[in-house]
């Protein structure tokens, strides 16, 4: 305990460390890509120290979603739920609403969008289909955000463990309609193995090529709609002097409460799209041990390599999307598959100490005027 | 078909599950009256339950299982204080972090090599201190002595932490860091070093939460086997308003809301599964909105500097 002390003040009397003026975008990409060599370099010593070659692992995740056609295909489909739920951590995170939600919001999405694919039927034209899946799906995520958000914005409740908790809540509401109960969700025709019933044909969205369905397409053009929002809307507006400080927009006149209840009710609605693209494309059923993949939680280390900003989501979430894709290849050579949630977290570690020198930056004493302490 | 000893059997179960909580959430609560708050704690507790397991099958000794298991929850801890003491990083996303590294690495290093851990076998598991005589005494046996050493080391360990919060000159000094850190440096005392030992401390009581799983629940390791018993942990620091005994009380209450499927059986009452396993999440949603309101919140004595970053440069 000592130690530490002394330690942090010899480092006071060689540098000092003082608030910088403004990120640029250079430097964000240079802390981007520093974050991700770092884990990289980490995750190579945890392999080496296995007994697997880190080079060859590595060769393995690229190859495996990107060495073919049909292996891009599939990564440009996973990258799909990536962005959009990077995009919801990101636009609540914008205001400084630590919401852990995306995970549960994910799978009411899948809930009610599959619920409405059921509903709807066989007969229904194939765009209407589709397109009132994904509307039900983006209500359903929008919803379970609000549970959180209506506390969060009247009782100040603290939105961190709330949505948390309401992940776990969803997980087993997902699980009960499948293996607990005669939910509609469940398939009636082979009940000796619980697993939900099959969507109607043609509530899938269209193929772009091999495997690749038309979900990128979407999530470029809802992070297009997020980075309109932001940056050029009255409500983007406030949630940039929100996000600075709750006071200086009560202040302003922004009707703080009803804010913090849009900018959750967008989070969830976009988490909801990711879970009606998953179980429409995916999984094609409510299959609650196929959704069950930790993609919400993915969508934070989306967000935050993307430094919170939109277009920048599109990107990350594709490089997340090999991350997280290599995992069955890398099952086939026998590394466990787990060396991938190892990664993302420490990129997401990385990141968080990039803030750091994005937002202070360190010098020797004496180098230019001493702020005053 | 309510009688005594089913009140008997549902006290003992709710002791038994609510223990790896009363470890996680009183580390916890001992980092944040520091004024550094640690999400961490389901990352630290699986990582320190696969390390415990990993100790114990490579040593054959449950001291050493357990041993190695508070190392690897302290390890995790050192570098979340690291990341929020020295870094100044955002302490939510970094726990977050390390909920993601901790439960990977434990995933992983279960799984990996040819002879995995989760394929093995535990040579030994905790069993009860007392001898059969105390322990068939009718009540008190099964509830006061019926259990193993990690049960009463978690009952000495709250009182140890009651008392060096509130009754000795460090815990003040721990207190005066989590409330007024300027306060406290002004006075001498070293804000960065209290804050590293109590995140530290927190992460090595985690461990031994995960080691309770692995060494004396389950007697094995399986993939994510805490399923969430951190996050409840760290909910039930603000339920039992910072408090030592209060977090003892809420871990066997909510313990008893955990083992309830079990009960439930007991009695013969016949409730869905996945309905029993959201009731704890649910409960603690509520719960956390019954009380978090932040007036209330200061009002049973959240740290006011928590999760704030301390710069003596801004005093």
């Amino acid at each position: 305990v000592l130690g530490v002390s002394s330690v942090t003040a010899a480092l006071g009397r060689l540098v000092v460390v003082e608030p910088r003026p403004r990120a640029t975008l250079w430097l964000g990409l240079v802390v981007a890509a520093v974050s991700i060599l770092a884990a990289l370099a980490a995750g190579a010593v945890l392999l080496a120290a296995t007994g697997s070659n880190p080079g060859d692992v590595y060769r393995t995740m690229i190859d495996s979603t990107l060495g073919s056609p049909r292996d891009l295909s599939r990564t440009l489909n996973l990258a799909t739920p990536l962005i959009l739920c990077g995009l919801a951590v990101a636009v609540a995170y914008r205001m400084r609403l630590w919401t852990i939600g995306a995970e549960g919001q994910l799978y009411v999405g899948a809930i009610t969008g599959s619920g409405m694919a059921l509903w709807l039927g066989s007969g229904t034209p194939g765009w209407l289909l589709i397109l009132a899946s994904l509307v039900a799906a983006m209500l359903g995520g929008a919803f379970w955000a609000l549970v959180a958000a209506v506390p969060r914005a009247y009782l100040g409740t603290d939105e961190v463990l709330t949505t948390l908790m309401l992940n776990f809540v969803a997980l087993y509401l997902m699980s009960f309609l499948i293996f607990g109960s005669m939910s509609p969700w469940r398939d009636k025709a082979d009940l000796a193995r619980p697993h939900g019933a099959p969507l109607p044909e043609g509530s899938e969205l269209p193929t772009l090529f091999e495997r690749g369905n038309a979900g990128i397409v979407v999530a470029a053009a809802v992070a297009l709609l997020v980075w309109v929002l932001l940056a050029r809307t009255r409500l983007g507006f406030q949630i940039e002097i929100l996000g600075d400080s709750t006071r200086a927009g009560g202040y302003a006149g922004v009707a703080v409460p009803v804010v913090i209840m849009l900018v959750f009710a967008i989070s969830g609605a976009l988490a909801g799209l990711a879970g009606g693209i998953q179980v429409t494309n995916e999984t094609a059923a409510l299959e609650p041990e196929t959704l069950n993949q930790g993609l919400g939680y993915s969508g934070i280390v989306v967000a935050a390599l993307a430094r919170l900003n939109p277009l920048a989501v599109v990107p990350v979430g594709f490089l997340v999307a090999i991350l997280l894709g290599s995992q069955t290849g890398l099952s086939i050579e026998g590394i466990p598959p787990a060396v991938v949630t190892v990664l993302q977290g420490l990129i997401l570690l990385f990141v968080a100490a990039g803030q750091f020198h994005l937002a202070y930056r360190v010098r020797r004493p004496g180098v230019s005027a001493r702020r005053s302490a | 078909v309510i009688n005594e000893s089913t009140g008997v059997e549902f006290i003992v179960a709710a002791i038994v599950a609510g223990t790896p909580l009363v470890y996680a959430t009183v580390g916890e609560l001992l980092g944040q009256r520091s004024g550094v708050m640690n999400l961490g704690v389901e990352g630290m507790m699986l990582f320190g339950a696969l390390a415990a397991y990993w100790g114990l099958v490579s040593s054959g000794s449950l001291v050493v299982g357990t041993l190695v298991g508070i190392v690897a929850g302290s390890l995790l801890a050192a570098v979340h204080a690291f990341w929020s003491v020295t870094l100044r990083a955002n302490q939510i996303v970094s726990g977050i972090a390390i909920v993601i590294v901790g439960t990977g690495l434990a995933t992983y290093l279960g799984s990996v090599g040819d002879d995995p851990l989760v394929t093995r076998v535990a040579p030994t598991t905790y069993g009860p201190v007392f001898p059969e005589s105390m322990r068939d005494l009718p009540v008190v046996g099964p509830v006061i002595f019926g259990h193993d050493a990690l049960v009463y080391l978690s009952w000495l360990f709250v009182a140890a932490a009651g008392v060096y919060l509130f009754r000795t000159r460090a815990g003040l000094a721990a207190r005066s860091v989590g409330e007024d850190p300027a306060s406290a440096d002004a006075a001498g005392i070293s804000v960065a070093a209290f804050r590293y030992a109590h995140v530290i401390a927190g992460g090595a009581a985690a461990g031994l939460a995960g080691a309770y799983l692995t060494l004396a629940l389950f007697g094995a390791w399986q993939d994510n086997l805490s399923a969430g018993t951190g996050w409840i942990a760290f909910a039930l620091v603000i339920l039992a308003a910072w408090r030592p005994w209060r977090a003892l009380v809420a871990a066997y209450v909510f313990g008893g809301l955990t083992s309830l499927g079990f009960n439930l059986q007991l009695i013969e009452v016949d409730v869905p599964l996945d309905v029993l396993s959201m009731l704890p999440f649910l409960a603690t949603f509520l719960a956390l909105v019954l009380v978090s309101s932040r007036r209330i919140a200061r009002g049973i004595g959240a740290p006011a500097a928590l999760a704030e970053p301390y710069w003596r440069e801004h005093r």
